[in-house]
């Protein structure tokens, strides 16, 4: 486990140790930790494998099924058939497997106003750390503005782009998916929001809108599904996503 | 990471009697995510008491007060726009809102840099006893302490709760309850020959009720006004220790006498009879009231002697010596507004203590009596804005927010319809909250999150900044004296 507090400091060597104070505490990167000789001190190195160590079990590790299950999504899959072909064909986890593409027609509403995607992508623990708070938050305030939500599902081995896919089979208006971040050294547990106004398989990623960054340190999942319910209620009323909807915010000057 | 910054600031004070400037030089440190401190003080220069000037009872000569201050800034040799910040604090019956900002305006090109309050009763007594150091020593010891400001028409007392807080880095300790009773020196009057000028109707209440002659026009004796004063000296006593209260004592309350007693374990005494009390004059009649002898009485009162007595920092009351703002801030970029709401100004603050572990019927005290104490020590029917700041939610799940919204959305019942109330979170969960209140009330509501601010500041908030949801704050927080 690695913890900010017991990460030694470069303070005995510091020239200016207030300014390298408010250096250090303004990120939670590996700043001022000193070093032995050429090489890193023991402990640095230790708590960067075991963050490493972290990040790869976000990455190797699977959602179980219980926790699909307990969270009342319908449980499909991607066509990549096990992880090793998950991180090398991300064509494959864009596409829903036969017998799922069957499922979502069967089990899931036909063309909601909103279709909720959970997917564990690239970290698990994201997934399982942020989903919880998230999703009510969100589904609650969809519901206090009369938006149709569809039936949410979950993907297995998803990207992003499976959201294209679901909501083109389902003809939803927009969709949502909430998908685990690739880790870094200092959060395995970030999740992100990608959402497309009118999916198509195809649909360049300019025309998608995202939130990222959620996570207890840095936007927390219930604040997340906040803003989400703001995003989708704007992205329905001017129907764009991504750049479409943000075109106002810049200017282009002629040259 | 913390900044720092030096700023000239003025305290005008205006009373119900006198007005007084101070000038100051504040260091101001403002810690990340924190409300500023004022990390250190220095007087520059005490101003003459003046006589308020007023053009009738309710309304003070602005002009006049302005020149005052000019006067004043002059004889410190400072130009007026080197002034950064200030405090115009308008107390006593004068305490009306339109006093307080046309003069901040007129002090100042950037008022906004000003905090223009009001102080009623029960602000009065919270300012007394943060002034005269009961709030300082009561968080220094970990103990309960009363700040008895007697004056010349009420006395306003102000308990200060340590306890528990003794090696903290709280500087103060926040005030657990205000009691004002109309009591003062100056209810009675004489002229230099002591026949009786005027009585004030509690005067004359206190007199009927204990069979005291007392009449206008007529010179009582020593042993008559002794027995006035040491009537007074009790009520107030009876004041501090109730309830149970005597039925003279709730008949003179200024609000609503409280349920239940405090654990008082010292008190100080601070206003013009208070100081009195530990230095009286050669002659009781100096000032041509009643304020001597009641000072006596007080100071030979047998439970005034067994009180554990505290000196005070300040002489005759707590003055303000200007305001320590914060370079205007931004909410985190997340939040809940209505921006016809926006700009607000002045906008007191009341600090909801920790209910990070508190549920249910609990959850929803805690925001009521926060309301309480705001509709205690500010006139809120006449601010544009109230506002509740929440250092800590509880953990930020779904299931939480709901609960704290529902106790905050209840609670928000007994607040009058057409106030605005704005919710300040430090974490960060401004629009989680802000709908979640909504589903239980459709009221006017601004929620702002990633800001730590203290109960007695004030805050400005600006209109959302471009395209964004974020909006600029500044922090006001008071200055006392040393």
């Amino acid at each position: 486990m690695s913890t900010d507090t017991t990460r030694s400091r470069d303070s005995e060597e510091a020239t200016d140790e207030e300014t390298l104070k408010r250096i250090v505490d303004r990120t939670p990167t590996r700043l001022g930790v000193g070093r032995a000789g050429p090489r890193p001190r023991t402990d640095t190195l230790l708590e960067f494998r075991a963050d490493h160590g972290l990040a790869r079990d976000a990455v190797l590790s699977r959602v179980s099924e219980s926790f699909v299950s307990e969270l009342g999504l319908v449980s499909l899959r991607s066509r990549a058939a096990d992880m090793d072909q998950y991180l090398a064909r991300p064509d494959r986890g864009r596409e829903l497997e036969a017998a799922s593409l069957e499922r979502l027609h069967e089990d899931c509403k036909h063309a909601p106003e909103v279709q909720l995607i959970v997917s564990d992508g690239l970290s698990s623990s994201a997934v399982e750390a942020n989903v919880p708070d998230l999703l009510p938050a969100l589904e609650d305030g969809l519901a206090d503005h009369e938006i149709d939500v569809g039936t949410p599902v979950f993907v297995h081995f998803g990207r992003v782009d499976v959201m294209d896919a679901v909501g083109e089979e389902l003809e939803a208006e927009c969709c949502v998916i909430l998908i685990g971040e690739r880790p870094g050294l200092r959060s395995a547990e970030s999740l992100s929001a990608y959402l497309v106004y009118g999916p198509e398989r195809g649909t360049p990623t300019a025309r998608k809108s995202v939130i990222s960054n959620i996570h207890d340190r840095g936007l927390p999942p219930v604040e997340a599904g906040a803003e989400l319910v703001d995003l989708i209620r704007e992205m329905i009323e001017h129907e764009a996503s991504g750049i479409d909807l943000r075109e106002d915010d810049r200017e282009f000057i002629e040259q | 990471m913390s900044d720092r910054t030096t700023l000239t600031s003025i305290g005008v004070d205006v009373g119900t009697t006198t007005t007084h400037t101070i000038l100051s030089r504040l260091r101001v440190e403002t810690p990340p995510g924190g409300s500023p401190q004022i990390i250190d003080r220095e007087i520059r220069h005490r101003g003459t008491v003046r006589e308020t000037p007023l053009l009738d009872a309710e309304t003070i000569d602005v002009d006049r007060v302005v020149e005052f201050v000019e006067r004043e800034l002059e004889a410190a040799g400072v130009t007026p726009d080197a002034i950064d910040t200030g405090a115009v604090i308008v107390t006593g019956e004068t305490a009306r809102r339109e006093n307080a900002e046309p003069l901040a305006h007129q002090l100042a090109d950037d008022a906004g840099q000003f905090v223009a309050a009001t102080a009623g009763g029960a602000l009065e007594a919270v300012l007394a006893g943060r002034g005269s150091g009961a709030a300082t020593r009561a968080a220094k010891d970990g103990t309960m302490v009363a700040n008895i400001d007697v004056g010349g028409g009420t006395t306003n007392i102000a308990i200060f709760d340590g306890t528990g807080l003794a090696g903290s880095s709280r500087r103060e300790a926040p005030v657990a309850e205000t009691r004002c009773l109309d009591v003062g020196g100056r209810l009675v009057r004489f002229d230099d020959e002591g026949h009786v000028t005027s009585i004030s109707p509690p005067a004359r209440e206190i007199a009927d009720v204990r069979e005291i002659p007392l009449e206008v026009g007529k010179r009582p004796s020593v042993a008559v006004l002794e027995d006035l004063s040491a009537a007074m000296a009790e009520l107030i006593v009876d004041c501090c220790v109730g309830p149970p209260f005597d039925s003279l004592t709730r008949s003179l309350w200024i609000g609503t006498p409280p349920e239940e007693s405090l654990p008082i374990e010292a008190v100080v005494k601070s206003g013009g009879v208070g100081r009195l009390v530990a230095s009286p004059p050669d002659d009781p009649f100096a000032y041509g009231d009643l304020g001597g002898l009641l000072a006596d009485a007080l100071a030979t009162n047998e439970t005034v002697r067994s009180w554990s007595v505290l000196d005070s920092a300040e002489d005759i009351r707590a003055t303000v010596v200007g305001a320590g703002t914060e370079t205007t801030t931004l909410s985190g970029r997340t939040t809940s507004l209505e921006p016809a709401l926006l700009p607000l100004q002045n906008v007191p603050v009341v600090r909801v203590p920790a209910i990070d572990e508190a549920t249910g019927t609990d959850l929803e005290e805690a925001f009521r009596t926060a309301l309480a104490r705001a509709d205690e020590l500010y006139d809120i029917g006449a601010e544009d804005a109230v506002s509740l700041s929440v250092d800590d939610v509880g953990s930020l799940e779904y299931r939480r927010i709901g609960q704290v919204a529902k106790a905050l959305a209840g609670a928000l019942e007994a607040v009058p319809w057409s106030l605005p109330v704005v919710v300040v979170t430090r974490q960060n969960c401004a629009k989680a909250l802000g709908q979640s209140v909504r589903r239980g009330t459709d009221r006017p509501l601004v929620v702002v999150d990633e800001l730590g601010v203290d109960g007695g500041d004030y805050l400005d908030i600006g209109e959302p900044m471009a395209g964004g949801e974020s909006v600029p704050v500044v922090v006001k927080t008071l200055a006392f004296g040393e």
